[in-house]
């Protein structure tokens, strides 16, 4: 399956770099993660606040979906929560921009190793596709409300 | 801190400022966070993680002696370096690291107080230039010393089947067989809850004050010796999950309240609690 365009290029620039490139590149997108969080007057079609034994504090995930059906990601971390899941926070949110709910849920994860490198996967592998099985919940919620939806109309 | 039985082997922020530079000195970062040394870090200190530098996964032990020496060389660390260890989450890894150390016999170590959460909130910098240091040439342990302060699963089964001390540090409910994780923590393949018989249920957080530091030496006494009854003389065994909280009460229980005997069962109940045969009990105990 063709990953989104977007993500695609943000592999390419991980799977370019020597594992301490990665790690830097992984901090960067870390001090980012800020920048994903919503901002005042945002509206969302779902909003997903919890704690989750997967990871060490809350964390939110806000969806809107454009005109286009097209997806832009909002998140919201806790204060503990890990530095690799604040730069998965970053990497996705850009990374699936625009993509379609469905191809969200379809998404094989099967592309994260290739972002963090497989020793980090091996080390710390919930952290690293907490993220991702976050956002595929929430698209798979929007799907059934819209699916329910189209069924009562 | 004067009051402990070995106060040398805690240091606070001012001795390491004043030893920031000292080149008989490395400061050495070991966090949960595997990245968190990235994103910042004392000032000449290197980064040493639990399990990618520590931990040698083909056959679930340490490292050897031979990867120990490379790894203190890589460094510049000598046989007669002082380490000062400090980390996040209270210095759990900080701790382990440090026990880890002195498993090859590199006993000149010390635990910054209150470790990296106490650093940053006492508004201290934070650097992310990585420190060089020349590379040394740092002996091969002889031998590891997993005799002195290493227990494995069979030392565990004795202790629990001659009723001597074994501290289970984890939380209550851990203890109790309701979670098999830590409170906040995944589950980490591990098929039972409870705990070894015989254990006490002495979580490790009782020894820390809220900013990370120790608690006091007469409040520790109180907790350890008033309370859970250990003597002098007693051959002591603590535990968790993975050995990085028992590390914890390891150091307090040896250098901070000075028993002789301790020893930290790092397989601990990843490894009891999915033993074929190993007998458990479960509730208060």
């Amino acid at each position: 399956m063709a990953l989104p365009q977007k993500l695609e290029s943000i592999i390419a620039l991980f799977e370019s770099l020597p594992d301490a490139g990665k790690r830097e590149n992984l901090i960067a997108f870390s001090d980012n993660a800020v920048k994903w969080e919503p901002q005042e007057g945002d509206v969302f079609e779902i909003e997903d606040v919890r704690k989750d034994e997967e990871c060490t504090d809350t964390v939110g995930v806000f969806m809107q979906v454009d005109e286009t059906g097209g997806c832009q990601f909002k998140m919201t971390l806790g204060p503990q929560v890990q530095t690799l899941t604040k730069a998965m926070t970053a990497i996705l949110c850009k990374g699936l921009q625009g993509s379609l709910p469905q191809e969200i849920l379809d998404l094989p994860s099967d592309f994260v190793p290739r972002i963090v490198g497989a020793e980090l996967v091996r080390q710390r592998s919930q952290t690293t596709y907490y993220i991702l099985t976050r956002m595929k919940s929430v698209a798979k919620v929007y799907l059934n409300r819209s699916h329910q939806a189209s069924d009562v109309s | 801190m004067s009051e402990y039985a070995h106060p040398d082997m805690l240091v606070d922020a001012q001795w390491l400022l004043d030893h920031q530079d000292d080149p008989n000195v490395r400061i050495v970062e070991s966090n949960e966070d595997i990245l968190l040394y990235d994103t910042g870090h004392i000032r000449n200190a290197v980064h040493i993680d639990w399990r990618a530098d520590l931990q040698d996964d083909e056959i679930r032990d340490y490292i050897s002696p031979e990867a120990f020496a490379a790894l203190c060389s890589r460094h510049g660390i000598t046989s007669d370096t002082t380490c000062v260890f400090y980390g996040d989450k209270s210095n759990w890894w900080a701790a382990y690291a440090l026990w880890v150390f002195h498993l090859y016999g590199h006993t000149n170590t010390r635990l910054l107080n209150g470790g990296r959460d106490k650093w940053i909130a006492d508004g201290r910098e934070l650097t992310r230039d990585v420190p060089s240091f020349t590379a040394s040439d740092y002996p091969v342990p002889p031998r590891r010393y997993d005799d002195d302060i290493r227990a494995f699963f069979d030392d565990t089964l004795q202790h629990s089947q001659s009723s001597k001390p074994l501290i289970d540090v984890r939380s209550p409910g851990e203890f109790k067989g309701e979670i098999t994780h830590m409170p906040e923590y995944p589950q980490e393949g591990v098929l039972r809850g409870g705990h070894v018989p015989g254990a006490n249920s002495v979580p490790w957080k009782m020894a820390a004050n809220d900013d990370g530091t120790f608690k006091s030496a007469g409040e520790l006494q109180q907790i350890y010796t008033d309370q859970c009854g250990l003597q002098q003389d007693d051959d002591i065994i603590a535990y968790c999950r993975i050995g990085e909280r028992s590390s914890h009460t390891w150091f307090v229980l040896k250098y901070l309240l000075g028993y002789e005997k301790v020893r930290n069962y790092d397989g601990s109940w990843t490894e009891w609690g999915n033993r074929v045969r190993a007998p458990i009990e479960k509730g208060e105990g």
